[in-house]
């Protein structure tokens, strides 16, 4: 399970993304990339600043979901669990738009 | 208004389908509300619940009526199965109604102020109470069909189709109270509101 922001009160159409969607968001991006994303394409497809970027990836990593590969030339994989969190995610979000209810 | 004497044990039976759906429903928004910790599924799991849960204590109550050949010391059970089938109906649809309105804009209690003021009393189908909830179903199925012109998604089409079958259901119930031969048609298209959602589980457990 991975936590979203607490302490959120209504929500309009909110202009800020949750922790939990950052963490979607990132996810995807490395997905795409054929499961081996650079930070640079990460950043840029999760649209986050670098100090964000390094914060989430660390959260992630902790998580399990997602891994470190390489030294000098860092990239990052969704772990099996990673993998198992974003097909279960997709359910969801399917779920929830079909009510009209947005993630 | 009695309802026709052939169709008793019939409706039990559609009220337990439905229940065995809502509860289906209930459990998918529960494992999305732990997955995302996203309160709109919180309400979905409990509008679900609550329905499920008034159609079981519904269908019940209508079974040991029928079991004791409608025998005058039991015949209050049906009374009491449809009030506690009316208001947790009132209490789900309510939250959605909630559901919805926070979505768009902040609208602080009011809806579970209103669900603590119905007073409980003993109904049998009336005018009033199927009239709160054709209302109700209303809202719900408007929301619905806009969500289904943005998105065009056959999952969502299949939700607008069930809560616009459950408000033709209820608008089914509410002509019982002038006709019986209106029953069994309530019935048929609430059991076939809970089929199309099962239909649009089956599709969002499967096409992943």
């Amino acid at each position: 399970m991975i936590p979203s922001e607490q302490g959120q009160a209504a929500k309009p159409v909110s202009k800020y993304r949750s922790q939990f969607r950052i963490y979607v968001d990132i996810m995807h991006v490395i997905q795409r990339e054929n499961n081996e994303a650079k930070p640079t394409r990460i950043l840029y497809g999760a649209n986050l600043s670098h100090d964000r970027l390094t914060k989430y990836l660390d959260e992630l990593k902790n998580l399990g979901v997602i891994q470190e590969n390489g030294i000098d030339d860092k990239t990052y994989s969704l772990t099996q669990k990673g993998v198992e969190f974003l097909n279960n995610f997709r359910k969801v979000e399917s779920f929830a738009s079909a009510f009209g209810f947005r993630m | 208004m009695l309802a026709p004497l052939w169709f008793f044990g019939f409706d039990s039976l559609m009220e337990f389908i439905g229940f065995a759906i809502a509860s289906a429903v209930a459990y998918q928004a529960l494992k999305g509300y732990r997955l995302s910790k996203e309160r709109t599924l919180l309400y979905l799991n409990l509008s679900f619940g609550l329905l499920g849960a008034g159609l079981l204590i519904d269908g019940l109550a209508n079974l040991v009526v029928l079991l004791v050949r409608f025998h005058r010391a039991f015949l209050f059970l049906s009374a009491f199965g449809y009030t506690i089938d009316f208001v947790a109906q009132f209490l789900a649809y309510g939250l959605l109604v909630f559901a919805y309105m926070q979505q768009t804009r902040n609208v602080g209690a009011q809806v579970p102020i209103a669900a603590a003021a119905v007073p409980v009393l003993f109904f049998e189908h009336n005018l009033v109470t199927e009239l709160i909830l054709i209302f109700l179903l209303v809202y719900i199925a408007t929301h619905t069909a806009m969500n289904y012109s943005m998105n065009k998604s056959a999952s969502a089409l299949l939700v607008f189709g069930a809560f616009a079958s459950l408000s033709v259901a209820h608008l089914f119930f509410l002509l019982f109270t002038l006709a019986p031969v209106f029953f069994p048609f309530a019935h048929i298209a609430q059991l076939f509101g809970f089929l199309l959602l099962l239909a649009m589980l089956l599709r969002v457990n499967h096409s992943t």
